[in-house]
């Protein structure tokens, strides 16, 4: 195998330069939600710049993929307020589908449209939601797939590709809408080994060209690499947030050094 | 000691008796000795069975004769089928009269060649084709099947419905020769004359409306007597009432089936209302129950003929089981993909169209022509409240004073007629599986 993996790496060395400006993209404030009586999201604030990169990190049911799906609308939240690129996220539909346009997400388990070909699932959005010119869609969903690596795939259909494969059409989908922010929700967790590292090399790619990304991972040397933060999240709360070589290396709180030394 | 492969196993065919006749019959018929022994008993019984079928229907069989009478003088334990040759037209049109029968042929002549060029992979324009049959089809069968006088209105759709047809077909002739669609194909033949797609839209359009001013006129000329619905019979009928019922199920099942996992609580309401009460009673109740109370809820004045109001009564039926159809296949679409679509910024009437519904379709193909064949089975039920579709037509064959108390061989027919109907229907729904499957893996 190739030993030039993220993962390998040494962190402090290969650490991307941070492409975070000032502008606020994403302003979350005081949001809470709750199933029926379970309280998964406690009071959550989080300020996102544009072109930050965010790890979330934390147990199973802490709220980080509920947190991530409040901010393109898959999950509601009960109170607070989510701003996302000047636009407020409420009950108006025309608010929530204009920031899913401009929000791109990339699943656990991919979600890509079995019944469609690789290009036909890329060049659906663009043309049906951005009333895209068929040629121009097909071009550009072309493009990434070449960024992705996979050009030779389009003709095929989701079910015929690896799942790393699917991960990184999933990804491409996500960019030929051209969204102004990533959302990473575990994307792979549902991965063999020998595949994680194909997804995170073209997540690395994508964070080298600024991208405003939040990952929910549990890939701590990807975090290493090109985290500008990380978040660490339990019970519905933030516990700990810090960039990543003070997190890993003093963690301050009793439960991120608990979680850290449990996944380390 | 390490083990090193220095390659990997060639792969090779497998055994002989995974191939061969031979190996195939050991495998499947003759792998033990009680399985042999089941192999020849039920081979012994198909053959008895196959054997009096075959010297009854067809060695001992009647078919030139004059009256029941006369096949038994021929031939006293052998099919009759000289009767059912004689109700033949009877069978197929009803009562339709004779010398009119060329339009009811013509009429599903028209419909078959209609929606031909939807499976010829080289033409273009397949939804164009599938929207005219939907809206201008009906008219110009009516005017065809019906006749008579005909409004303004009427005249206008079937004169849309000749223009969309002689279209469809130029379309579908120039796509299998060329591989172009007609309107690329006249601006290739114009050549460097019409620059501008815009230019090129006005020509189309003025083409469209000369070739609908002259189909206008020249349908003025036509002149069909008028086949009163009463005379409408036989398969021909079955196939009129079945046809728009299957036409209609699957889009009233969608609108339905969507109205019940609606959000809004008065749509959802009313949809699951209605697919409960109409699924709770039997088709027969909702027939005697329309021809005689859909009168009572129509305004004063309006009166509608009985084929119409079985009609709505059978579309209604039907689309209140494939509502549950469709919804089962809804059901079988993960949140995933809901989430995908929205992600993408697909709203609900994208998510629902684009991504949701091929794929809940897909899973439901077996089901949904199992609705259609019920559907189309479901008609002859129609005979009881005094409609003489093909079944009203087969048993009246015994009430012919020629034909008295012939039952089996018409029944027989009929039955064979169904069989291969339904056999096509299931056949191509086997087909379409294969044809749409996608997922080899998932």
């Amino acid at each position: 195998m190739n030993s030039n993996t993220p993962m390998d790496n040494n962190a402090a060395e290969e650490k991307l330069v941070s492409a975070a400006s000032s502008e606020v993209i994403i302003n979350i404030e005081k949001v809470n939600k709750w199933y029926d009586d379970f309280h998964v999201l406690k009071d959550i604030d989080l300020v996102v710049k544009k072109g930050e990169r965010i790890v979330v990190c934390g147990p199973s049911g802490s709220g980080k993929s509920t947190l991530i799906r409040c901010i393109n609308n898959l999950e509601e939240h009960q109170e607070g307020s989510i701003v996302v690129d000047g636009i407020t996220l409420n009950k108006n539909l025309k608010n929530i589908d204009h920031i899913r346009t401009e929000v791109g997400m990339v699943f656990q388990n991919f979600n890509l449209f079995p019944h469609l070909s690789i290009l036909d699932n890329l060049m659906l959005g663009p043309i049906w939601v951005r009333k895209m010119p068929k040629a121009e869609a097909r071009a550009t969903a072309l493009e990434y797939l070449e960024r992705v690596k996979i050009p030779e795939q389009a003709d095929k259909f989701p079910g015929q590709l690896s799942g790393g494969q699917q991960q990184r059409v999933a990804i491409a989908r996500s960019l030929c809408m051209n969204p102004k922010i990533m959302l990473f929700d575990e994307p792979t967790s549902a991965l063999d080994p020998e595949m994680i590292k194909e997804v995170l090399d073209v997540m690395v790619e994508l964070a080298e060209t600024g991208m405003t990304m939040i990952v929910v991972t549990h890939e701590m040397n990807f975090a290493k690499t090109i985290a500008d933060r990380v978040i660490f999240m339990d019970e519905g709360d933030i516990v700990e947030e810090n960039e990543p070589l003070q997190f890993f290396n003093n963690p301050q709180h009793d439960r991120t050094k608990l979680f850290l030394s449990q996944i380390l | 000691m390490a083990f090193v492969k220095k390659e990997i196993t060639p792969s090779r065919p497998a055994p002989l008796s995974e191939r061969s006749v031979i190996g195939w019959m050991h495998k499947h018929l003759f792998s033990s000795f009680y399985n042999s022994i089941l192999t020849i008993v039920t081979l012994y019984i198909i053959y008895i069975t196959t054997k009096g079928l075959w010297v009854w229907g067809i060695a001992d069989a009647v078919w030139i004769a004059e009256s029941r009478r006369e096949c038994f003088d021929i031939s006293i334990d052998g099919a009759c089928w000289a009767g059912v040759i004689a109700w033949m037209d009877n069978i197929f049109y009803g009562r339709y009269p004779k010398d009119e029968l060329w339009r009811v042929n013509v009429g599903i002549l028209l419909l078959i060649v209609w929606m031909l060029p939807l499976w010829l992979p080289r033409v273009k324009g397949k939804i164009f084709i599938a929207i005219t049959l939907i809206s201008f089809y009906p008219f110009l069968a009516n005017y065809i099947f019906l006749g008579g006088e005909s409004s303004f209105f009427s005249q206008f759709m079937v004169s849309a419905a000749i223009v969309s047809f002689v279209v469809i077909m130029l379309n579908a002739i120039i796509g299998v020769i060329q591989g172009q669609s007609i309107s690329t194909f006249i601006a290739t033949r114009l050549g460097s004359s019409l620059k501008s797609e815009k230019s090129q839209r006005n020509l189309n359009l003025a083409l469209l409306i000369i070739a609908f001013i002259i189909a206008f006129l020249w349908q003025q000329s036509w002149v069909l007597g008028e086949v009163p619905w009463t005379k409408w019979g036989g398969l021909f009928l079955t196939l009129v009432i079945s046809g728009i019922g299957i036409a209609t199920a699957l889009p009233g099942g969608i609108i339905l089936a969507l109205g019940r996992r609606s959000k809004l609580p008065v749509i959802k309401v009313l949809s699951t209302t209605f697919i409960e009460v109409f699924r709770s009673v039997p088709l027969i109740t909702v027939l005697f129950m329309a021809t005689t109370m859909f009168p009572l809820f129509l305004p004063e004045g309006f009166v509608l003929n009985k084929l119409a109001q079985v009609i709505i009564a059978v579309c209604l039926f039907n689309a209140a089981y494939m509502a549950e159809t469709v919804r089962g296949g809804l059901q079988t679409i993960p949140k995933g993909q809901y989430e995908g679509a929205h992600t993408i910024g697909l709203g609900y009437w994208g998510t629902m169209g684009l991504i949701v519904m091929p794929q809940a379709l897909k899973n439901m193909i077996p089901n949904i022509v199992g609705n259609f064949i019920s559907i189309l089975k479901g008609t002859t039920l129609v005979s009881i409240i005094g409609l003489f579709d093909i079944l009203g037509m087969l048993s009246s064959v015994s009430r012919d004073l020629s034909w008295i108390g012939l039952h089996k061989e018409p029944l027989l027919f009929g039955a064979m007629i169904f069989f291969i109907l339904c056999a096509l229907m299931s056949k191509y729904s086997r087909h379409l599986e294969s044809k749409l499957s996608t997922n080899r893996k998932t």
